[in-house]
């Protein structure tokens, strides 16, 4: 029996659509609908839990991502600028403090600030209650990471940028601040929205600091339904609602990234 | 007879994936391990699902093995079996949902759990084992008797506990400001540093933690919501393991070994 290359070629080819139909096929033959159906896709459960779902769990979960993002923002910059400063204890300290946040979990991190900054200071309370102590625990980890990224970004930008900006007269920091950090976050606003995509997810672990009806956010919600109607299917809907978030996100990244292709 | 290479190959990728499939389909092993008349899930094993720390009735040592009220009764029928009782620490909303007695992760729950109405849905139980009421924990020295003082304030509760179901009736009708914790250690901590007013959980989980921190707290209410704690198996899969269950807690009961767990556990004797 010999075949020809090409026939070989799509005969091969074939065997993989085979391979591929199959499985799929065999999964979803193995698996038990009825049962899954019952547990993941009670109707009534999905009704019941909205709006609320939208209207506080979601509007929270944006909320607590938002405030970590911004927070991580400014300190991932300032981080950034501190690493690559002349100014060498601003460099150890930068670096110190990148390795050991990025090295800790973010739930133990939310952990500490939740419950360690109360012991510390029990006289007062960090502002915005569940919501300050979201932006700042996450917030602290997310900066460990930006402050990578935003280093990146800036050492991105050609070095002749910044001579001839010094040629012109202008100071180092004008400089940094008005010719190189622009450029430089042109080149990080992909990967600055991945981390806000990863955050939204890391919101999640707000229930650490345990949380009221009007506090609760998208994933506490699905499990808190799930307790009270000893059911799966709000995991299911806490999942989509996720998506409601996530699916626009990286179809914007997808887009800048190919725009920024294009520029260069 | 000789296939060109490419055929081979993609020959290959079916015969793996369907060995893939085929080994993903393989029925899990259910109830093939014995002792005494019982099905379990790993051999010479009780395993028990439970979540920690939950002070006296499941909680750490200085040595790091899990003692208490609930493993001592559950080591009573681990005794009987012949076999050793294994702990797994797990979130209570498996034990609750019944999901990890349905996977096949333990073979009992021991949790210092009510009986309610709902969980008896999604698993068996066995006759209560003890009679649990809940309480109200404050800072010595703050004038919170009851929930109607609590308007308006923050009040702890521990996630899925009866406590939370307890206080939630109540939220709306006396303006409560309801905090969930994830576990009972998280809710003592806020409300040690002052993040909540009052806890919500089962009196003696209180009491054994006002021994532990003596002047500090105060319990200043007690609902008696009429719950009792059983141990739980999966729903219709294990009747042997209830029977067993149930068998042990009466002879301990008749024969003084229960009374001596309580008393080492929780302090005065049951009025029974």
């Amino acid at each position: 029996m010999k075949l020809r290359r090409r026939q070989r070629e799509r005969l091969s080819l074939w065997l993989q659509y085979l391979a591929f139909v199959v499985i799929v096929g065999a999964v979803i033959v193995a698996a038990d609908w009825g049962r899954l159906r019952e547990a993941f896709f009670r109707v009534d459960i999905i009704q019941s839990m909205f709006p609320t779902v939208i209207t506080v769990a979601l509007r929270n979960t944006v909320l607590y991502t938002l405030g970590a993002f911004a927070f991580g923002l400014v300190f991932g910059t300032l981080l950034a600028l501190m690493r690559l400063s002349r100014v060498a204890p601003y460099r150890w300290v930068a670096t110190a403090y990148i390795e050991l946040f990025r090295g800790l979990p973010a739930l133990l991190v939310l952990f500490l600030v939740g419950y360690g900054i109360p012991i510390a200071f029990p006289e007062r309370e960090i502002p915005g209650g569940v919501f300050g102590s979201i932006a700042i625990g996450l917030g602290l980890t997310a900066a460990a990471y930006m402050a990578e990224t935003i280093r990146a970004g800036i050492q991105a930008v050609p070095k002749g940028q910044m001579e001839a900006a010094r040629t012109l007269g202008m100071s180092h920091f004008t400089a940094m601040r008005t010719i190189i950090i622009p450029q430089a976050f042109r080149v990080v606003i992909p990967p600055l929205t991945n981390e806000l995509i990863l955050l939204t997810k890391d919101s999640s672990l707000a229930y650490v600091l345990g949380v009221t009806a009007q506090t609760i956010e998208v994933t506490k919600f699905g499990r808190d339904t799930l307790n009270d109607r000893v059911n799966a299917t709000p995991l299911l809907v806490a999942g989509f609602t996720y998506l409601i978030i996530t699916l626009p996100l990286s179809q914007v990244v997808r887009r800048l990234e190919l725009r920024y292709a294009k520029a260069r | 007879m000789t296939f060109p290479s490419a055929v081979r190959r993609a020959g290959l990728i079916v015969a793996i994936a369907a060995l893939a499939v085929t080994a993903g389909c393989a029925k899990k092993d259910e109830g093939e391990v014995q002792a005494g008349g019982v099905k379990l899930v790993e051999k010479g094993k009780l395993t028990v699902c439970t979540h920690l720390p939950y002070a006296p009735f499941q909680s750490k040592d200085a040595g790091g093995a899990v003692v208490g009220f609930d493993v001592d009764v559950m080591d009573l029928v681990a005794k009987e079996l012949g076999v050793e009782q294994k702990i797994i620490d797990t979130p209570f909303e498996g034990i609750k949902s019944g999901q990890d007695l349905n996977t096949g992760k333990c073979d009992a729950a021991a949790a210092g759990m009510t009986i309610t109405e709902e969980r008896q849905k999604v698993m068996d139980f066995s006759d209560p084992y003890f009679d649990a009421t809940q309480a109200l924990l404050v800072k010595t020295g703050k004038a919170y008797r009851s929930l109607d003082d609590l308007r308006g304030k923050k009040v702890g509760v521990q996630a899925a506990t009866t406590g939370r179901d307890y206080a939630r009736k109540y939220e709306a009708e006396k303006g409560l400001q309801l905090v969930e914790f994830e576990d009972l250690a998280a809710e003592q901590q806020a409300l040690a540093n002052g993040q909540i007013e009052a806890a919500i959980n089962d009196l003696p989980v209180w009491t054994e933690y006002i021994k532990e921190h003596p002047g500090g707290f105060e319990v200043t209410a007690e609902f008696d919501t009429g719950e009792q704690y059983g141990f739980s198996v999966k729903k219709d899969g294990n009747p042997e393991l209830i029977k067993k269950i149930n068998e042990v807690l009466a002879k301990a009961k008749q024969d003084g070994s229960y009374d001596k767990i309580y008393e080492k556990w929780i302090g005065k004797l049951p009025n029974s």
